[in-house]
């Protein structure tokens, strides 16, 4: 640093290192397991939900929605109760967003229906004239990849201790217990099963049928992810 | 005396010390003309004009390599 | 042939240039591609429903940032290191064969990382985490060809003439180390093909998916603690280690004060790292580092301002250099870009303007005025600089590329004064309330609003990247234009008419 450094790189590298990685540690490390513990009332994601979380990343449905809501009477006048930390211990990634091209959807769950989204999804501006979003057609004839959302939930069950089929705490008192199956075919039958009570719901007649024939249309999955916002 | 406690009182110092340190290089760098090896700071910037491969430079890695 | 006096060698600057200029266009067009999208949707299905999953607005999303900094700008650092780097520290690549071998394999290494990830992000695979969309399998190639660089860059130190590092080398380790770091600790993911189910499966589902190790407010924590820095080191640092070499070659003036920059140097590192707490501000981040995050910002002012400050200053009594060299213009208009959004970021910063200005087009704004202002001139003002001496002909046309100053600066700033406008103007439609303390405007009140912004954004864009054509187009003909003499390469790049 008195220029002794800039003319021996091997140190000035390190000094460099050491310079940079010093906010990290000091940010970053303390309260870091502190951040993520569960508030009561948040569940893990059933297959057909991770699926659709899946569906959601793949399109970057995050480059223009926020899934962060923030202390604000605005913001908990449009949107609901302000985002806390716990709610989100099962979210990798997180989906918090940085851009707000359309809505927060944070809770969107608690305010939209599936025939409300499977309508918007088709034709957006139809739904909410002057909406900028484009249409999502292909999610009605693509297939949902559910042995990779399974894939991830045994992961997530064993790395991170995410509670699979124990029960979880809910607010009012009772629990939950969301169910992983303890094979691929038991995991896609689990799925199936939640997917045709989405579908049920749902008007398009091609993907009633798909569903019936036991395959799951993407938009079935996102459905399923946007219902369990809340 | 709590972690908060702790961590309050470390922050502090290490403000403090963080402050004197920069203050200090200030100092250093107004006051002193020279570097160690008896160069002129302002000598280094030379390095990015006089940088063909023929030129010389402001301070050769190892005298006895030079002719 | 055995007497050939020794010379600096280009090969690999040069293919890195190339690079440089061909996904700064691939990813420029997409760029304005979706700003037009936002204005008119129907865009989205420009190539007929069939490729709508293709051409759609959040498929492209990701890959305008990526080509854009991964592909651009990384191309640009990766050429002008392997101009700037042997020039400062006195000695060829030709000397060493294990150096031309290591920047050949970057090279192509690298190329295969870009193919790689267009395709990857075209079929969206993609983790979601801004900036570090790929997943583990490109994680992994991105390491290597890090590695590859780092040994290039130490390779070159380890057999310099020059004992002293000049300032761009200090840069240009901190672009490399810093990036490392961050980039390690954000991609921690764990592939789920290793996941075995109770029934005894293994390998179940897509071989490339992977899992974040952290989880919500901690994954975002990382995330945007590597999303800023992501911008420090390489948006920031090896743009700062290209001016400092750059302007002063160009102008023939000497850096105005090299203790300066020392103090700029440290002071920048010690202080970058601590802001990207600014991102998360009123999210679900403890308070303290939200706070800590908006401080540092404002901080940060001092040690960006003293590189800009240090640059302005070394054009003093050379101020008829930036009216006579399109050139120059580049580069000091690139400062004070430079200076600009350094001090619109940390305003951003503050807790109550981040209150309107997050999420909305505003912060949009503030990347471009820096992106397009600062690194884009940047780093066509090195190519500019570095043309002549790598292909040893004079530029093709100055008037070309005066022209393409003029067009660049209205497109720059057209774009950031419509995100202002747009971002300032959606933040407060969303937080008004009318007399009863309801919300006043539902949420497709503040898009439809917007239409006019978006549309000048679009335009501005599209100069932008007229301006960038014209500027590979000049590039492109200075390889046949007129040869130039060793003397005309002291400092002022010849240029033709």
């Amino acid at each position: 640093m008195f220029h002794w450094l800039e003319k021996h790189p091997f140190f000035f590298a390190v000094g460099v290192f050491v310079t940079i990685a010093f906010a990290g540690l000091v940010e970053i490390l303390p309260n870091f397991a502190e951040a993520s513990r569960p508030v009561i009332g948040t569940a893990p994601y059933s297959t057909l939900e991770l699926a659709g979380r899946h569906v959601y990343i793949e399109n970057s449905c995050n480059a223009c929605h926020s899934q962060l809501i923030r202390p604000f009477k605005s913001e908990t006048d449009r949107y609901g109760h302000y985002s806390l930390s716990g709610e989100y211990a099962y979210d990798r990634p997180f989906l918090w967003g940085s851009k707000r091209t359309g809505p927060d959807l944070m809770r969107v769950g608690n305010y939209r229906t599936t025939d409300w989204h499977e309508n918007h999804m088709k034709d957006p501006a139809g739904v909410v004239p002057g909406s900028v979003m484009p249409a999502y057609r292909w999610m009605f004839t693509k297939n949902a990849d559910i042995n990779t959302a399974y894939a991830e939930q045994l992961t997530v069950a064993q790395f991170f201790s995410v509670p699979y089929n124990k029960p979880v705490p809910m607010k009012d008192g009772s629990t939950k217990v969301v169910k992983m199956g303890g094979s691929i075919a038991e995991a896609n039958a689990l799925a199936l099963e939640e997917a045709k009570a989405i579908a049920a719901n749902m008007k398009d007649q091609d993907v009633k049928d798909a569903v019936a024939r036991g395959e799951i249309p993407q938009i079935v999955a996102l459905i399923a992810y946007l219902n369990s916002l809340k | 005396m709590s972690i908060a406690e702790i961590q309050a009182y470390g922050y502090f110092f290490l403000t403090l010390f963080m402050v004197l340190v920069l203050y200090g290089y200030i100092y250093h760098l107004y006051t002193k003309k020279k570097d160690a090896d008896g160069i002129d700071y302002e000598k280094y910037g030379n390095i990015a004009l006089d940088d063909d491969i023929g030129d010389a430079p402001v301070l050769p890695v190892s005298k006895d390599k030079e002719k | 042939m055995e007497n050939r006096p020794l010379e600096y060698d280009y090969t690999v600057a040069k293919m890195f240039m190339l690079t440089t200029v061909l996904l700064g266009i691939v990813g420029m067009l997409i760029g304005v591609i979706l700003a037009f999208q936002l204005a008119f949707p129907e865009l989205n299905l420009v190539l007929g429903e069939g490729l709508a999953e293709y051409t759609n607005f959040s498929r492209l999303r990701p890959l305008h940032t990526d080509a854009v900094i991964f592909g651009f700008t990384l191309s640009g650092i990766f050429a002008t290191w392997y101009y700037v780097g042997q020039r400062v520290l006195k000695v060829s690549m030709a000397e060493s064969g294990l150096l031309m071998f290591l920047g050949k394999l970057h090279f192509w290494l690298y190329l295969a990382v870009v193919v790689a990830v267009v395709v990857s992000l075209f079929t969206g695979v993609t983790t979601s985490k801004e900036y570090a969309e790929f997943e583990w399998p490109i994680d992994i190639a991105v390491v290597v060809v890090w590695v590859v660089f780092g040994l290039s860059i130490f390779g070159l130190i380890g057999i310099r003439r020059e004992k002293s590092l000049y300032i761009s080398v200090w840069y240009y380790i901190a672009t490399f180390l810093g990036i490392a770091m961050l980039y390690l600790f954000n991609n921690m993911e764990i592939p789920t093909m290793l996941a075995a189910s109770p029934a005894g499966e293994t390998g179940i589902g897509a071989w490339y998916h992977s899992v974040s190790m952290y989880a919500g407010t901690n994954d975002a924590l990382v995330q945007w603690w590597y999303g800023h820095n992501a911008v420090a080191f390489g948006f920031t640092v090896p743009i700062v280690a290209m001016i400092y070499y750059f302007l002063p070659k160009e102008s023939g003036q000497a850096i105005y004060s090299y203790k300066l920059s020392l103090l700029s140097f440290w002071g920048l590192m010690f202080v970058y790292l601590w802001a990207g707490g600014h991102h998360l501000i009123y999210s679900t981040v403890p308070d303290w580092m939200q706070t800590m995050g908006s401080i540092f910002s404002v901080i940060l002012i001092l040690p960006s301002w003293g590189s800009a400050i240090n640059m302005l200053l070394t054009m003093k009594g050379e101020w008829q250099q930036v009216a006579s060299s399109p050139l120059i213009k580049f580069m000091v208009l690139g400062s004070t870009f430079y200076m600009f959004s350094t001090l619109e970021g940390p305003i951003q910063a503050i807790k109550s303007v981040n209150a309107i200005a997050h999420f909305t087009d505003w912060i949009v704004g503030h990347v471009h005025d820096g992106v397009l202002g600062w690194v884009g001139f940047m780093i066509m003002a090195a190519l500019y600089h570095m043309a002549p001496r790598v292909f040893k002909r004079e530029i093709y046309s100055k008037s070309l590329m005066a022209t393409q100053f003029w067009i660049q600066t209205l497109g720059v700033v057209l774009y950031f004064s419509s995100m202002w406008i747009s971002g300032i103007t959606q933040g407060m439609m969303w937080r008004a309330h009318d007399e009863f303390g309801n919300l006043a405007y539902s949420f497709i009140d503040t898009v439809t609003v917007l239409h006019p912004y978006y549309t000048i954004r679009g335009v501005g864009g599209l100069l932008y990247l007229v301006g960038f054509l014209m500027f590979a187009y000049n590039i492109y003909k200075t390889m046949s234009a007129r040869p130039v003499e060793e003397s005309e390469l002291q400092s002022a790049s010849p240029m033709g008419a």
